[in-house]
């Protein structure tokens, strides 16, 4: 009537009547309920984080976790007569400050300097030229450089000149010009001294959004400085200051106090980005908490089911079911659930972000109306910390009985 | 199969229960297929034996050793493969699952690991009088009948040795005579070892060897 052991796999379909006098219906919805939304609320915050980081990325006045802001000495009616520029000792006071890491005087041409753009766009002006450090410039193009001898000047063009310019062009029946396609246009640069003009090739290499000037390289304006101004020392009608902070109280007072000018709308908006991007942190903090909240309800739940189906447990492992199996198959059980989980806090995610796309940015391309890759993999780092915290549990208490 | 024990004596035990023992302190060695009735009046460490042999408890000093391994050094999931293929078991008190049906409380044996391919128990509860009462919940059932139930249970493994602490109980002279042709001739299917704990000697056992504990 018998013979030989056959081995079989036992599921927890074999286990379910035992562990289900433990279950409390009640409290393993409103955990599973409480995780959705942790999650769900984890998920678009981080696309919200991610959204905000992008769409400001184009405007940003931050580079490498700096503020930069142009300083000028304040024109008043008192000083307009004199000579209101920074001087060196000027300069060294404000490098000295704990609060700003570093400064860049921006030089100016001491030559008269004229640019034309040829025959296409019949147009003609004086200009001023501006050079900065390096280091100080949001877009640095490789070809942003310049040496003796070379007839190519490139220029980084700002990015609010341009703007201005279009305004303007169509009524004095010049064409408009994308900054794409600003680069394509033929400038020559004229530099007079007193013994006559040198023409330069000017080229636009870039767009800058962060300094409203025409920039030139260095090395380009000093050599020039000298040849056509005859001038090797020259003071900076305004600064650039490099900062952890463009906001903080200590720079902002001290700035008050020698009556120097900043551009504020730049700090404003450093200013409304940080307050948005703390906002947000906010609410993923409080997501996690939720999280917390929900993990811990949770495992009350199974420390509850485990405690009520305890006898039941103990007896199953005195006649050989093993503590590990039961942890692996109790855990098993819930990734389905997790999944289900995860995956309807995704299409949730992406459904919101599909509609701020559409109907809050009416559907305009500067921003995905997809989920970020990053919030589909903290959703799976989040299944897998369930697991991993579900099975820690079990096992916990399994083993202790 | 292969179980000895060396010098066993439970931390708790009395001196003088110790030293007339034919078990305790002494080295012991059960070879396969051997049938061994352990005698012991109550209060002599009879079911502590039993809990030792079977993993439950480690309180005692010496050592347990079967088919190579020290009994007290194995861990909670080595045990457990050794209970469901080595050693079975039949506890004085039982331990089904009361809120479940009789055919529940054995199958789950059965479920973990077959001895058998097919479905002997309903024949064997047929044999011990029980099978009307498979779709009943245990705690329904009387304590002679629950008895059975735990028989039968331990009937549904794979085994190398047979623990029975008081097995027979509760049951009148002819049931405890259906059961013991039972569980001899599964044990003879397995050509395993039985130890059979009891309060006096059972003549129906036919053992090898007695003990007095």
């Amino acid at each position: 009537m018998q013979e030989k052991a056959t081995y079989r796999a036992i599921s927890y379909k074999t286990i379910a009547p035992y562990l289900q006098a433990g279950e409390n219906r009640n409290s393993k919805f409103i955990s599973y309920a409480g995780l959705g939304l942790g999650v769900l609320l984890l998920l678009c915050c981080l696309q919200m984080f991610v959204n905000i980081n992008h769409l400001l990325k184009e405007k940003s006045i931050r580079k490498d976790g700096f503020d930069f802001i142009s300083v000028t000495k304040s024109i008043t009616n008192e000083n307009m007569g004199s000579d209101n520029r920074f001087t060196e000792a000027d300069v060294a006071e404000l490098k000295s400050q704990s609060f700003i890491t570093d400064v860049s005087p921006l030089i100016s041409n001491q030559f008269r300097a004229k640019a034309s753009a040829g025959s296409v766009i019949p147009f003609s002006t004086d200009l001023f030229l501006e050079s900065v450090k390096d280091d100080f410039l949001d877009t640095l193009p490789a070809s942003f450089s310049w040496k003796e001898g070379q007839l190519e000047v490139p220029i980084i063009f700002s990015a609010d000149f341009l703007e201005m310019y279009n305004v303007f062009a169509p009524a004095q029946g010049l064409p408009q010009i994308s900054a794409s396609s600003i680069s394509s246009v033929n400038i020559v640069l004229e530099c007079y001294s007193l013994f006559g003009v040198q023409k330069f090739q000017g080229r636009i290499v870039a767009v800058s959004d962060r300094i409203n000037s025409i920039l030139v390289p260095e090395s380009f304006l000093t050599w020039a400085n000298k040849n056509y101004g005859n001038v090797t020392k020259v003071p900076a009608a305004r600064v650039y200051l490099k900062t952890i902070d463009a906001n903080n109280p200590e720079l902002l007072k001290f700035i008050e106090e020698k009556n120097y000018h900043v551009n504020k709308d730049r700090t404003k908006f450093g200013r409304v980005k940080q307050i948005l991007q703390a906002v947000v942190s906010g609410l993923a903090g409080f997501a996690i908490l939720v999280i917390l909240l929900a993990m811990l309800l949770f495992s009350f739940y199974l420390r509850l089911m485990i405690e009520k189906s305890k006898t039941n447990l103990q007896l199953l492992v005195t006649l050989g079911f093993s503590p590990g199996w039961l942890t692996k198959t109790v855990t098993r059980t819930r990734i389905p659930v997790y999944i289900a989980i995860i995956l309807f806090a995704l299409a949730i995610t992406a459904i919101l972000q599909f509609l701020f796309q559409y109907y809050v940015f009416n559907n305009r391309p500067e921003l995905s109306p997809f989920l970020h890759w990053g919030v589909v993999v903290v959703g799976i780092l989040l299944l897998a910390l369930c697991v991993f915290v579900t099975n820690k549990l079990v096992r916990g208490l399994l083993y202790k009985l | 199969m292969q179980l000895i024990l060396e010098h066993i004596i439970p931390s708790y035990l009395e001196k003088e229960k110790v030293a007339d023992s034919e078990i305790w302190e002494k080295k012991l060695e059960f070879s396969k297929g051997e049938k061994i009735q352990i005698v012991a009046s109550s209060g002599r460490g009879k079911t502590s034996l039993v809990h030792f042999l079977y993993g439950l408890r480690n309180d005692y000093s010496g050592k347990i050793i079967f088919n190579n391994n020290e009994i007290s050094k194995l861990g909670a999931d080595a045990l457990s493969s050794m209970r469901s293929r080595e050693i079975s078991i039949i506890f004085q008190d039982l331990r089904l699952f009361p809120e479940h049906t009789t055919e529940q409380n054995i199958t789950v044996k059965r479920d973990l690991l077959p001895y058998h391919t097919a479905e002997p128990y309903t024949k064997m509860a047929e044999r011990l009088g029980i099978k009307g009462k498979l779709n009943q919940p245990s705690k329904n059932c009387s304590y002679g009948e629950q008895q059975r139930t735990a028989i039968i249970r331990a009937l549904q493994q794979p085994f190398d040795l047979l623990l029975m602490d008081e097995p027979f109980s509760n049951l009148d002279e002819v049931n405890r005579i259906k059961a013991m042709e039972l569980i001899n001739e599964e044990v003879a299917a397995r050509q395993a070892t039985v130890l059979l704990f009891d309060l006096k000697q059972i003549e129906y056992f036919k053992p090898d060897r007695i003990l007095y504990l």
